[in-house]
């Protein structure tokens, strides 16, 4: 990394991967800073370095060669690389993948598993709107109704709470606004079946999963 | 059989009368609510329905630590004796609300320097053990297995403290922080054990939930650098003065892959052996003679969503392919949720009692 400015930009995008990988936060932040310097865009850095990154460490965590602590690692790494990035992304608008509104659902106040998937999203390309935990029906509803939001995405960690992912789903329904958006849920205790029977559009386990699906679900 | 002598005999792999149970971290609030109702009795649902333990907890503390310079603006909290914050959630009244809402007192820390002016809790002082040697010898003299309760032994506690990710990210890049609060915990714990043996506990319940439904939480590695050695200390402290005190070890989830390292360390007990993710026929088959299981009967899966003729075959399936020449106790694995019929509760407790022995 001395000699940076004559770097290809193939290289570029392998080192703030694999710093990423690696859960190298600083060294993260330093190479994709380096790398704006030198002139590669930031779209492409977003889009080569930091999905494939997460999109490795999902794999990884899948096969049980990462666990959580490796997970945020690589997230915090992902975010600080992300922040260097993010005005420039935000100087073009139309490149957002599209906005998310997520939340953990009414009564429960777990957010690892919440934070992580919204971290992964805006690596992905999206804007997400962060409602943050214990989050009523009528909250997400008026997210919806204000408008400019795609995909409303919930979580929740315990049995208990499960039944406010269908509340909210028929509270978008009552309101009207069920089919502006499509409905994506996770959590320890939500399967594809229980997604499938509240009426969700769509379930992942896991957060690179979760941007898959919502790209799955915006094409 | 007592059931102290049904539990002793199970857990040390020895043949009872019938496989001994107890009713867990007992029920949510508004299950609690509900045998109320429906037996109208003043006991616990421990004596009502017979379970063969009693649990055992330190008497309160006198010490009234002030935590707010930690707990910083952070307004109507229910406070434990470690400074832990709790804010009411919406789900408290309708559920256990376990592990909800917590304020972290140590989130700021940055160095282990900063943990030099906290207000630990004084649970090594003398006075707390003078509830527990009454309980105990009460409990045993009822002819029940006393379990002297010491869960959220160091890792637990420690996240409780200081954030579950915050401390996860400590492992990582403050090495100091995170070894010199473990540490402050390990501590207490190394005299709560060996206390807890001296007053002649029958079940040391230690505990500290490293897995998840799909594997451990961390890597075994990291499990084994920052965990193993110190639950080494305090299960060695509590055999230093009572070598056959039975240690008993709680983690949700699979946490099959430390299971090795548990018996290392002297782990006689496993709980809860979560059925939706660990297969207990098969843990049985590779660790009988060594461990005995403790729960087995899922709150995930047959308790909350099954019949009573569904709860009854699977406490005999669990008996039929864990229970041989004893090393089985049944019990919920966890705390009995407001969704689980109040009908298998009963179910389950007179499928246990009709059990007999294999």
């Amino acid at each position: 990394m001395e000699d940076v400015k004559d770097m290809p930009e193939r290289t570029w995008i392998d080192e703030l991967r694999d710093a990423v990988v690696e859960g190298a936060d600083v060294e993260a932040r330093r190479i994709a800073a380096a790398a704006a310097g030198a002139g590669i865009e930031a779209r492409a850095l977003v889009e080569m370095a930091l999905v494939p990154a997460m999109d490795e460490v999902g794999r990884r965590f899948e096969a049980n060669e990462y666990y959580v602590p490796e997970l945020l690692l690589s997230a915090r790494a992902m975010k600080a690389a992300f922040a260097v990035l993010a005005p420039a992304l935000a100087a073009r608008p139309a490149t957002v993948a599209g906005r998310v509104a997520l939340g953990t659902v009414s009564g429960d106040l777990h957010d690892i598993g919440k934070n992580l998937v919204a971290t992964v999203l805006q690596g992905g390309g999206f804007d997400v709107v962060d409602l943050g935990v214990d989050v009523p029906p009528e909250r997400f509803v008026e997210v919806v109704q204000e408008g400019g939001v795609d995909i409303v995405a919930m979580s929740s960690l315990i049995t208990t709470t499960m039944p406010g992912m269908a509340a909210t789903i028929e509270a978008l329904a009552r309101a009207g606004v069920r089919e502006r958006v499509k409905v994506i849920v996770g959590g320890a205790p939500v399967s594809a079946a229980y997604a499938a029977r509240i009426g969700a559009d769509g379930f992942s386990d896991n957060a690179a999963g979760a941007v898959a699906l919502a790209r799955r679900l915006r094409s | 059989m007592t059931g102290r002598e049904r539990v002793l005999a199970a857990m040390r792999r020895h043949r009872p009368d019938r496989v001994p149970f107890d009713l867990s971290f007992d029920m949510a609030p508004a299950k609690l609510d509900e045998f109320r109702r429906r037996t109208g009795s003043a006991l616990t649902p421990e004596e009502y329905f017979g379970a063969d333990t009693r649990m055992v907890r330190l008497g309160p503390s006198r010490l009234s630590s002030d935590f707010s310079f930690w707990l910083g603006a952070a307004t109507g909290l229910a406070l434990d004796e470690w400074g832990i914050g709790r804010r009411a959630t919406s789900s408290a009244d309708r559920a256990h609300a376990h592990l909800d809402g917590f304020v972290h007192p140590l989130r700021d820390a940055r160095q282990d320097a900063d943990l030099r002016d906290y207000p630990f809790p004084d649970i090594d002082a003398d006075y707390r053990y003078d509830h527990p040697r009454e309980a105990i010898a009460a409990v045993q003299e009822a002819g029940l297995a006393a379990v002297a309760m010491m869960e959220c032994t160091i890792f637990e506690t420690a996240w409780f403290l200081r954030g579950m990710e915050a401390l996860l990210l400590d492992f990582a890049d403050r090495a100091r922080l995170a070894g010199a609060l473990l540490d402050a915990i390990t501590a207490r714990r190394i005299v709560q054990a060996r206390r807890y043996a001296e007053l002649g506990a029958d079940v040391l319940s230690m505990g500290d939930d490293v897995g998840t439904q799909r594997g451990m939480l961390m890597s075994v590695r990291m499990w084994r650098q920052w965990l193993k050695p110190r639950l080494a200390r305090v299960v060695t402290a509590a055999r230093a003065v009572r070598p056959d005190v039975l240690v008993f070890y709680h983690s949700d989830g699979n946490m099959a892959a430390i299971i090795p390292d548990l018996i290392e360390i002297g782990v006689d007990i496993l709980n809860p052996v979560q059925p939706e993710c660990m297969d207990p026929a098969a843990l049985k088959a590779q660790y009988g003679d060594r461990l005995s299981f403790w729960g087995l009967i899922g709150t995930q899966s047959t308790l909350p969503f099954g019949t009573p003729a569904d709860v009854a075959a699977d406490v005999r399936l669990r008996v039929e392919t864990v229970g041989a020449g004893g090393g089985l106790f049944l019990a919920p694995t966890h705390v009995i949720e407001p969704e689980v019929p109040y009908e298998n509760i009963v179910a389950f407790v007179e499928a246990v009692k009709a059990s007999g022995t294999r």
